[in-house]
């Protein structure tokens, strides 16, 4: 018995000893990446603030975009979300709706709003997706198709977009993302500078919850009155000002956010377009890019534009907030799993040793060794092993570590763009990077936990998103 | 908490560590909270001052841009530094925007804000961006001189296209090979949107100094720059003398595909000539193993558009297997669908009667009246 009770108390300390080596290990990491993401603002901003005399719109040279943007039941929306697309401030866009099996007036609001005409010619090339019943073209607007097609998942419809536009580049959108006026301009640029080598950039995602929208266009930046929201403002900063730009440094780039991404057409096509059998087909789409480009031997650029924005509405409920967060656990563990072999390969260059492995260390595995620890602690305790000095000091040194990270990405941001020009908002984001690690935090590791067993239980679905709408008070 | 930490023969106690690591974290935090927060406070009250004043300085502005003599130097002497600043940054808006005599006028304004001065001592003294915030002043001013006057030598793509805009904007461009030499000359890296639009426009006119230049360097370029010099070509679209555009065709043979597929819509442009048309190049380039390359070069033979070229395009069709590169083929036959035999196109299938519909589409959007096709 006594054997059994030292062999249990050497593996809590050795546990503990791993959770301590485990954690300095990643924060020495993040706390790279925040630095690279600063050189990187920086260079990004002096570009940005210099104003080349000549007219943009003018230059023949962007190349053609098309705007896919897959639809299930929205009609609430989706006329306003096509004018406001169809507005965007860029030489030569192609709005490619895909009405995905709605049940709803999708299609019906479409149709009346742009005069549109189903195409008689049948579709001279396979398509990669369910079948597609009707091709639309409006009667008053050139640069608008829409398809109605059997309802197959976003991938599905986002498929037969890409194989449907005739543009060179693609942007995915979802149907209720509103974009910054002049974003395609910026976001295109990586594809003029690197014209034979770009295949994607992506842009910023921010939270347009407590934001005034206009006519389709953010007209006042505000923080949501809310904490969830709030906190999550919090959490896309960092995630894209310090995240993102960090790996843009190093060309390692692994995720283009679904809401707000540019693609070279013809590569994604290469790959076979998005996976029907993926929940987060943003990432999964960018790692086999990476994957696929480095096994053909091609020389390519993923690139994060900080500039462009998108806005999106994020979840305001608890409830809603967990299954997003349990689908993208889920969808980030199984592209993981399907592209293991590009982990610690030194043949996928800096994605696959340092880039993934580093991402698997502090997104997928992070959180699941936090939420064990959280349960081992009063274990220990009760078992008389917990050094409760160290282990407060352990938590207020990854706590005050946190803090600082979060408070990098405010930094950026108020020394980049300054969107939240108040300094009473900036105040309050600063007070969401402390309130994050009390609570939100510990939540979020039940949640990757839950995301987990769900993946292991073949849990495909991707849960009712519920949008308040833009217009709507919180 | 009694352990030690050993390391190099030295041992520290474990909450000497942790403590030590506890005020670096702690003073990070608070050094990063204090300049967040004051760099938001500085900005807000700039930005509110520069607001404030900013209706005021407009409307005085353009009252005095449309009398006689604005007198812009009593003005200026008489404004606060928000004032000039706002003052300045109103100038760049009005001058991005205005042209004529209402643009000299302003032209005045920004010398008496020293602007001339301050861009003469940037192209000196200043980094990359400030060189080139001075250049840009300098083409808002229509003012090359102080260009013309430094040592300073444009180097990178950004700074050889701001360099050649003053002096195209300002007519102190001696001719088009000028431009040429200081955009492409020793050149490395590639150009972003401003550089590539900045070759075209100074090629506009006449192309013979970048199709010579390309001629003799294009193989010393690097893949990138040689595309965007490509995607400049196609847009060309003018004449082009006795040139030798053999590096075009040599172009088409590259390994890249991306290379080849901008040559072949570059020599759209230059196809009128009889010497691109050798008979055994378009055999090879029809038959290019890249459904991308094929697509453009049909794309080529519609830009040439002639009966020959069109017979070409349509024969290559035919026998052509890739769906994607097909209807790129039949989407470019359909724009000169009044130049060949109505029956002819039925041998193409749906792929040309997807083309012919959308395009009737687009024509209907472009006109706005009612729809033609059945």
């Amino acid at each position: 018995m006594v054997t059994v009770t030292a062999a249990f108390l050497t593996l809590l300390a050795s546990f503990g000893v791993f959770v301590v080596g485990y954690y300095a290990l990643i924060n020495v990491g993040y706390l790279l990446l925040h630095v690279l993401a600063l050189f990187e603002l920086r260079e990004k901003v002096r570009e940005s603030r210099w104003n080349p005399p000549f007219r943009r719109f003018a230059t023949p040279f962007y190349p053609g975009i098309g705007i896919v943007v897959p639809a299930y039941n929205e009609e609430a929306t989706i006329v306003e979300s096509v004018r406001s697309m169809l507005s965007l401030n860029y030489p030569e866009v192609e709005v490619v709706v895909v009405n995905d099996g709605s049940t709803d007036g999708t299609l019906a609001r479409l149709a009346e709003a742009f005069d549109l005409e189903a195409v008689d010619a049948e579709i001279p090339f396979d398509v990669p997706a369910e079948e597609i019943h009707d091709v639309y073209r409006s009667r008053t607007y050139g640069g608008l198709v829409v398809l109605d097609k059997e309802n197959g998942g976003k991938s599905d419809a986002l498929n037969a977009g890409i194989w449907l536009t005739d543009m060179p580049l693609f942007c995915a959108v979802d149907a209720d993302t509103i974009i910054d006026r002049d974003a395609l301009l910026e976001l295109a640029r990586p594809f003029l500078q690197e014209p034979t080598t770009a295949v994607a950039a992506g842009g910023v995602i921010r939270v347009a919850n407590g934001c005034r929208i206009e006519d389709g266009i953010v007209t006042d930046v505000s923080l949501p009155k809310t904490g969830l929201p709030g906190l999550q403002v919090m959490e896309y900063l960092r995630a894209f000002y310090s995240g993102r730009l960090g790996l843009n440094r190093v060309n390692g780039l692994i995720l283009i956010s679904g809401a707000f991404g540019l693609f070279r057409t013809e590569a994604v096509r290469e790959i076979g377009g998005y996976r029907h059998d993926t929940i987060t087909e943003d990432f999964d789409i960018v790692v086999r890019l990476h994957k696929y480009m480095t096994e053909q031997g091609r020389e390519y650029t993923v690139d994060f534009v900080p500039e462009p924005v998108a806005w999106t509405e994020v979840p305001r409920k608890r409830r809603t907030l967990s299954r997003q967060r349990r689908r993208w656990y889920r969808g980030m563990v199984e592209t993981i799993v399907t592209n293991r072999k590009m982990l610690f390969n030194p043949r996928y260059g800096r994605v696959g040793t340092g880039v993934l492995p580093f991402f698997v260390a502090a997104e997928a595995l992070g959180p699941l060794i936090e939420g064990v620890g959280y349960v081992v602690i009063p274990v220990a305790w009760y078992f008389g092993a917990l050094n409760l000095e160290f282990a407060a000091m352990f938590f207020l040194l990854t706590t005050g570590f946190g803090v600082f990270l979060s408070w990098f990405g405010v930094f950026s941001e108020v020394w980049s763009f300054n969107r939240y020009d108040s300094p009473w908002q900036v105040l309050r984001l600063l007070w969401y990077g402390v309130l994050e690690n009390f609570g939100y935090r510990q939540w979020k590791t039940i949640v990757a936990w839950r995301g987990l067993l769900e993946y292991l239980g073949g849990v495909e679905s991707w849960g009712v998103m519920e949008r308040s709408g833009f217009s709507e008070d919180e | 908490m009694a352990g030690v930490v050993g390391a190099f023969g030295y041992e520290v106690p474990l909450i000497v560590l942790l403590v030590a690591l506890a005020l670096v974290i702690g003073l990070l935090a608070v050094v990063s909270f204090h300049i967040t927060i004051s760099w938001s406070i500085y900005r807000s009250i700039v930005d509110d001052r520069r607001n404030r004043v900013r209706d005021g300085t407009r409307e005085e502005l353009l009252e005095r841009l449309f009398v006689d003599d604005p007198g812009w130097e009593a003005w200026i002497n008489e404004l606060s530094s928000t004032e000039r600043t706002v003052a300045e940054s109103l100038l760049e808006e009005f001058l991005r925007e205005l042209d004529g005599e209402d643009r000299t006028t302003l032209q005045g304004l920004g010398v008496a804000l020293g602007l001339t001065d301050r861009a003469r001592r940037r192209l000196e003294d200043g980094g990359e961006f400030e060189r080139l915030d001075a250049l840009t002043w300098l083409t808002l001013l229509g003012d090359p001189d102080p260009y013309l006057e430094s040592e300073f030598e444009p180097k990178t793509p950004r700074e050889r296209a701001a360099a050649v805009t003053l002096l195209s904007e300002t007519d102190a461009l001696e001719d088009t090979q000028e431009g040429v030499s200081i955009l492409l000359a020793d050149i490395e890296g590639q150009f972003t949107v401003f550089g590539q639009d900045t070759l075209y426009r100074v090629s506009l006119s006449d192309p013979a100094p970048l199709l010579s230049t390309a001629r003799t360097e294009y193989r010393n370029w690097n893949e990138p720059l040689l595309a965007q010099v490509l995607a400049v070509c196609a847009r060309l679209e003018t004449s082009v003398g006795e040139e030798d555009l053999s590096w075009l065709t040599r172009a088409l043979e590259t390994q890249n595909e991306a290379i080849r597929a901008a040559a072949a819509r570059a020599l759209g442009s230059f196809g009128w000539r009889e010497s691109v048309r050798d008979q055994a190049f378009l055999r090879r380039a029809v038959a290019d193993p890249s459904p991308r390359v094929r697509g453009a070069v049909y794309e080529m033979l519609g830009a040439w558009g002639d009966r020959a070229a069109l017979s070409v395009l349509l024969y290559a069709l035919v026998s052509e297997t890739h769906p994607r590169a097909l209807e790129r083929g039949t989407a470019t036959l359909v724009e000169h669908r009044d130049r060949i035999d109505p029956e002819t196109p039925a041998v193409l299938g749906d792929a040309w009667e997807w083309s012919l519909e959308h395009a009737e589409y687009d024509a209907l959007a472009r006109r706005g009246s009612k729809r033609v096709y059945s």
